[in-house]
């Protein structure tokens, strides 16, 4: 079976609207945070199938740009955990819900 | 190269003091004064070379605009000195703070070196867009320096002062951006085109956001709100700065930023006049109710730099070498008056006059200094003050006669208020002190004599200073309109701006 | 021949030198050796009045005219460094060197054990060089340098005892007032500017061009002459302490007595006699405003002579004195009698400056006590002291053959010859001259004659002066004794003082010729006079010599006296100073305080605004992120519907 491009594209669709919906409802940190961390892997996977279906000239920048989004993800992902960690030591708690002691 | 190393020198020494020791403030303090000594050397050899100017690099282009902004300084004579009036007031501000900073040295030196640099800056830009960037780039140090290092109300002072000029620039910023989506380029003669081109009330308004900010800047009424609290609650060799230096910037936008560019109408020229000489009034009448003794340096100063403001626009022959010698003459005045008032806060514990009093008698060099400082920014003859304020008469001579009065009244009141400050702070019965009122460094006593010695030697041989305004132009709205007419042609090549900013 | 430039530049040297002394002992318990610092504070001043010296009587008789330099080169007004010795600047010269050099003589006795002795002959050196400058310079500027620099040694030598802040107070009323004047010579300078050009600001240019003028030219420029006058009399009334600027002079007496004799009374407000002298070719142009010098003048000296009965400080009595000898100095001047003018200044500068070194001696050797009701008698403790006072008393209400006899009589006489008024004028200042000999004699009955009211336990030690003291005392009062033969109308061939004068003077005093209407012959002028002082000095001891009532109230005048006395201060407390409070009152606590309310009514609505702002925020982070989202969506839907073309 041929993989039709818009497969690729519903599928990233599909990973990114769970992402977004796991970011949104859960309570836990953790979560919040695979969540945003599986919609940004959603967009990279929808960046990628372009690069196989679009012509040539236009493909280089699907497969470059993930990359930099991995590598930005990584160093997100380290400072969010980093800053979970911290949270957590002075909050004790999970719950992004108690998080908002932010003023304002 | 030279210009490039007084705007870059400044911001490398604050680099280099990142590195140095913060636990020998001693080491420290020789490294940042060796700095500034440098420094200031550098700026008296850009007075000596006389103009020049650097490569234009391109920097950035401003969206909305096609213009690209350059990083371009030149020389031109009046902001040589006033290179020179910053990199000095900031060495005597280094050398002052040596002994009260203690281990805060390090992170102070590093501000006074950047406000410095962003001075030298926005006198030398020939870019309007690399002017303001430097002109607002002057207000992060001196507010975090405020901030840090001030009186008790510090936080609040420091505030007031970065919103004051940050919001008072903002018009200019908008203004700026506006007429270069209109203009071939972000140097003076290339604004003047455009400002030409536009209706007189669109030019009016323009005019009026560039004003505001330098209104700020300065101070004038009623834009003063900042002012006082400012300078009360800086660490006093950072209100030497902030008077001595910063404020010319303002003085120095009206003359090189605004005349040049918009030909206001003489209306308004004359309301704007009137304004700072009420500013001169105002500050001295204020000045003489202060029992702060901060607070009344600050309102005396508002009172001098109104009046050198009024004579900018007075529009007379001799502005420029008046308006130069002036702010010399109160950079010195003010700036040695403000860090041995810091010294005496340092005895009384206090910036109330009422607890200050008798330092003379326990400690002659001091009250030497003081009596000296304070009766040289009296324009007395021999000092160069005399040499400004006879130059100020003659220009509101020229003017309208009747102002010599009303200028006459503000040196009275000068006297009035500078005699009792001085009287207050010490004369009398030695007032009980916090502590014991030793005697001067001699660095301190050097750095203030120094600064004194300026004031005989010029005041003696001013020309040494107007000389130095090689082709003094005057830049009366009338003279820049025709200047512009005549080169417009030619104007449309990039080159002739380097010619036109050698007119400067 | 010496340069010129070597005269003010030794006092000049001796202030440098003793301001170094005094900085760096200044931490020191007891200072430099007193015997080191009088002899380097007097061998400048010394050196200066040998340059004069030899300068007057060495060389020749014409004007010596040195430029050192540039001072001011600005596009159209240009200045020059540049000295002018003439018979006028050399006749000034001749006593403020003089009698300088006695009195820096005198105070190194004064002075002794006091801490601020080297700070004090620095001030009395730079005095003289200001002095110098201000006698010598040859151009206005010059001269204004000078002018204010005595001024500010004034303000420093009053407040020298700066311990006491009422002497403070009194060195900056000193400065004040006299700023105030000195804003009239600022602007009476930038008239000729205006009219001139910078050649106007020098003396020579001035008078080569107001000579040069024609008729029909000198109409048109005469009302900016006029003012260009009117100004520097002004700045005349600050320094010389006429009406109305007085009132610094009676307060400067705070300042040690040497600088009373020297500084207020012999040669610093002297200078404006001397500025009108030296002006005398611009003054003579516009007699309106010589008719003004001339009324101050009497105005002054009556006043003066009047706030003088009611003083029992005995310094203030001089200083009234003062005041009313220079009003006979500007009498002289307005009459456009300007070598008569500088004559009483230089026969003044002899007896008053005795006079004053005499009180000095009385306070000196009574430990600081300045009330008269609380000497008497001193006669028998302190002779030669009472005889030099004597002399200077003498010299002052002009008994015959004494200095001041000559030169008030002088005055007198143009006075008298003054056109159609001027018997009216002179039956004026005779007035003032009886009433001069009136409380001068109240003066010497009150300190020297009589008993003596003050406290026991100090008769003991009263005496007379040391002789470092005592000897520039002496030569003062020969000194006023025979200083009037310069110029004696009396005899034949000796009037020297005119002559000298004469080259400077004349032209100007030619110019202004006003016929006398009664003509008399100088002896009756003579006999007059004698007559009005022998009157006031009866008159005096009638109602003077009798018991003093003990008091231990403060010395300042009561009653009508006090009223008299202050009134010019009462009308500066209402006409200025009230106005100045009040404004400055208003700037600082009603503008002021709009201009910090209207501030903080900003920031209150931004803050206002800013609260609104922030209640809209949740404080939920999930809803903040789904908000986010739902933003996001939204923006990609309108770029969606208008094609990124918005």
């Amino acid at each position: 079976m041929e993989l039709h491009a818009s497969y690729i594209q519903i599928l990233a669709l599909a990973l990114f609207a769970i992402g977004i919906a796991v970011a949104l409802t859960r309570r836990n940190v953790f979560f919040v945070l695979m969540g945003v961390e599986l919609s940004l892997n959603a967009v990279n996977l929808s960046f990628i199938g372009f690069a196989k279906t679009l012509a040539f000239e236009a493909s280089i920048a699907g497969q470059i740009v993930p990359l930099f989004t991995i590598a930005i993800a990584a160093a997100e992902a380290c400072v969010g955990l980093a800053m979970i960690i911290l949270i957590f030591r002075s909050q004790d708690s999970m719950d992004i819900d108690n998080y908002s002691n932010m003023k304002g | 190269m030279l210009l490039h190393l007084l705007v870059l020198a400044p911001f490398v020494s604050a680099l280099l003091m990142l590195a140095s020791s913060g636990f020998d403030s001693k080491s420290t303090a020789r490294l940042a004064i060796f700095f500034g000594i440098l420094i200031s050397a550098l700026s008296v050899l850009s007075i000596v070379l006389g103009s020049q100017s650097t490569e234009a690099i391109e920097w950035f282009r401003l969206p909305g605009t096609s213009v690209p902004i350059f990083y371009s300084l030149a020389s031109h004579g009046i902001n040589s000195w006033l290179v020179f009036i910053s990199s000095f007031v900031s060495l005597v501000a280094l050398i002052a703070a040596k002994d009260s900073f203690g281990l805060h040295y390090k992170n102070f030196s590093m501000g006074i070196f950047a406000l410095m640099g962003a001075m030298n800056g926005s006198f030398l830009a020939t870019d309007a867009v690399l002017f303001f960037f430097f002109f607002e780039a002057m207000v992060l140090p001196a507010a975090l320096l405020i901030a840090a290092y001030g009186g008790a109300d510090r936080k609040r002072a420091a505030m007031d002062f970065a919103i004051y000029t940050l919001v008072g620039s903002a018009p200019m910023l908008l203004a700026l951006w506006y007429m270069l989506s209109l203009s071939s380029g972000a140097s003076v003669i290339e604004l003047a085109l455009v400002a030409q081109n536009l209706p007189s009330s669109t030019k009016t308004l323009l005019g009026f956001s560039f004003m505001l900010a330098f209104l700020v800047k300065t101070p004038l009424f009623p834009f003063h709100g900042w002012q006082a609290k400012a300078y009360a609650e800086a660490p006093s060799p950072l209100s030497a700065v902030l008077t001595g230096a910063m404020s010319k910037v303002g003085v120095f936008g009206f003359i090189y930023w605004l005349l040049p560019v918009f030909d206001l109408s003489a209306s308004i020229q004359n309301k704007v006049l009137f304004l700072s000489l009420f500013t001169a009034l105002y500050g001295a009448l204020v000045a003489m109710r202060e029992s702060d003794a901060k607070k009344l340096l600050a309102f005396s100063s508002m009172s001098h730099l109104g009046l050198v403001v009024a004579v900018v626009f007075t529009g007379s022959t001799t502005m420029l070498s008046t308006v130069l010698i002036l702010m010399v003459a109160h950079a010195l005045s003010s700036s040695a008056l403000f860090v041995l008032t810091g010294v005496a806060e340092r005895f009384s514990g206090s910036r109330k006059l009422q607890e200050m009093g008798g330092y003379a008698s326990k400690n002659g060099v001091f009250g030497f200094l003081f009596v000296f400082a304070g009766v040289a920014s009296l324009a007395v003859p021999g000092t160069i003050g005399f040499v400004g304020e006879l130059m100020a008469l003659i220009s509101f001579w020229e003017f309208w006669p009747t102002l010599v009065l009303v200028v006459g009244l503000c040196m009275i009141f000068s006297v009035v208020y500078t005699l009792r400050f001085v009287q207050a702070v010490v004369f009398g019965p030695l007032k009980k002190s916090k502590t014991p009122c030793q005697r001067l460094s001699v660095s301190d006593a050097l750095a203030v004599g120094s600064l004194l010695l300026l004031i005989i030697l010029w005041g003696l041989q001013p020309n040494w200073i107007s000389k130095s305004l090689q082709n003094p132009v005057e830049i009366t709205t009338q003279n820049s309109l025709q200047e512009l007419e005549s080169e417009e042609a030619v104007l449309a090549e990039p080159i002739q701006v380097e010619v036109s900013q050698d007119a400067f | 021949m010496i340069p010129l430039w070597l005269i003010p530049l030794f006092p000049l040297l001796g202030a440098i030198i003793l301001g170094i002394i005094s900085l760096a002992s200044s931490d020191s318990q007891k200072g430099a050796p007193e015997f080191l610092l009088g002899f380097i504070g007097l061998l400048f001043p010394l050196l200066s009045f040998m340059a004069v010296l030899s300068l007057s009587f060495g060389g020749a008789n014409t004007p010596i005219q040195e430029t050192l330099g540039t001072w001011i080169d600005i596009s159209f007004l240009q200045i020059q460094f540049g000295f002018l010795f003439d018979s006028l600047s050399k006749m000034m010269l001749l006593f403020v060197t003089g009698i300088g050099s006695l009195i820096t003589w005198y105070s190194i006795g004064y002075m002794k054990h006091d801490r601020g002795f080297a700070r004090f002959f620095a001030y009395m050196n730079f005095f003289l060089f200001s002095m110098i400058i201000l006698v010598l310079a040859d151009s206005l500027p010059l001269t204004f340098l000078g002018w204010e620099g005595v001024g500010l040694c004034s303000y420093l030598l009053i407040g020298f005892w700066h311990k006491d802040s009422q002497n403070a107070i009194a060195g900056n009323k000193a400065f004040i007032v006299n700023r105030v004047g000195d804003i009239g010579f600022l602007i009476a300078m930038l008239v000729l500017l205006s009219v001139g050009g910078s050649a106007f600001l020098s003396y020579e240019g001035l008078n080569a061009g107001l000579a040069g003028l024609s008729q029909a030219e000198l109409v048109k420029i005469i009302p900016a002459l006029a003012l260009a006058a009117f100004f520097f009399f002004f700045g005349c009334t600050g320094k010389s302490a006429q009406i109305p600027l007085l009132t610094w002079l009676p307060d400067a007496m705070a300042g040690p007595t040497p600088v009373s004799a020297l500084i207020h009374a012999a040669t610093m407000v002297t200078s404006g006699v001397y500025l009108l002298a030296r002006l005398s070719n611009l003054f003579v142009l516009v007699p309106s405003v010589l008719s003004i010098v001339l009324w101050i003048g009497l105005l002054t000296a009556f006043w003066a002579a009047v706030a003088g009965l009611f003083q029992n400080d005995i310094k203030k009595v001089l200083a009234y004195s003062t005041i009313s000898q220079l009003g006979f100095m500007f009498m002289a001047a307005g009459v456009a009698a300007f070598d008569v003018a500088i004559f009483h200044v230089f026969t003044h500068a002899f007896f008053k400056a005795a006079l004053f070194l005499g009180a000095g001696a009385v306070i000196h050797s009574l430990s600081g006590e300045q009330d008269m009701r609380k000497m008497g008698g001193l006669i028998q403790k302190m002779p030669i002291t009472a005889i030099v006072m004597l002399f200077g008393f003498f010299a002052i209400i002009g008994f015959p053959g004494f200095a001041g006899f000559w030169s008030k009589d002088l005055i007198l006489e143009k006075l008298f010859e003054f056109g159609a008024m001027g018997p009216y004028l002179y039956a004026f200042a005779l007035l003032t001259a009886v009433l001069t000999a009136v409380y001068m004699g109240r003066l010497i009955i009150m300190t020297f004659f009589g008993s003596y009211r003050g406290s026991l336990e100090k008769s003991e030690s009263i005496h007379d002066p040391s002789f470092s003291m005592l000897v520039p005392m002496l030569i003062l009062t020969i000194g006023s004794a025979f200083a009037g033969y310069l110029w004696a109308t009396l005899i034949p061939g000796a009037n020297w003082f005119e002559q000298t004068l004469a080259p400077v003077l004349s032209s100007a005093q030619n110019h202004i010729h006003v016929q006398s209407v009664i003509h008399l012959s100088p002896l009756v002028f003579a006999l007059v006079g004698t007559v009005a002082a022998f009157f006031g000095l009866f008159l005096a001891w009638f109602i003077f010599n009798r018991p003093v009532p003990l008091s231990k109230d403060s010395s300042d005048p009561k009653g009508f006296g006090a009223s008299w006395t202050f009134l010019w201060d009462t009308i500066h407390q209402w006409t200025s100073v009230f106005l100045v409070k009040m404004a400055s009152w208003f700037m600082s606590v009603v503008v002021n305080h709009f201009v910090l309310f209207v501030q903080w009514l900003l920031v209150g609505i931004v803050e206002i605004l800013s609260d609104g702002a922030r209640a809209i925020q949740v404080r939920k982070v999930r809803l903040q992120m789904g908000l986010s989202f739902v933003g996001i969506l939204f923006v990609i839907l309108i770029v969606y519907v208008y094609g990124g073309a918005v």
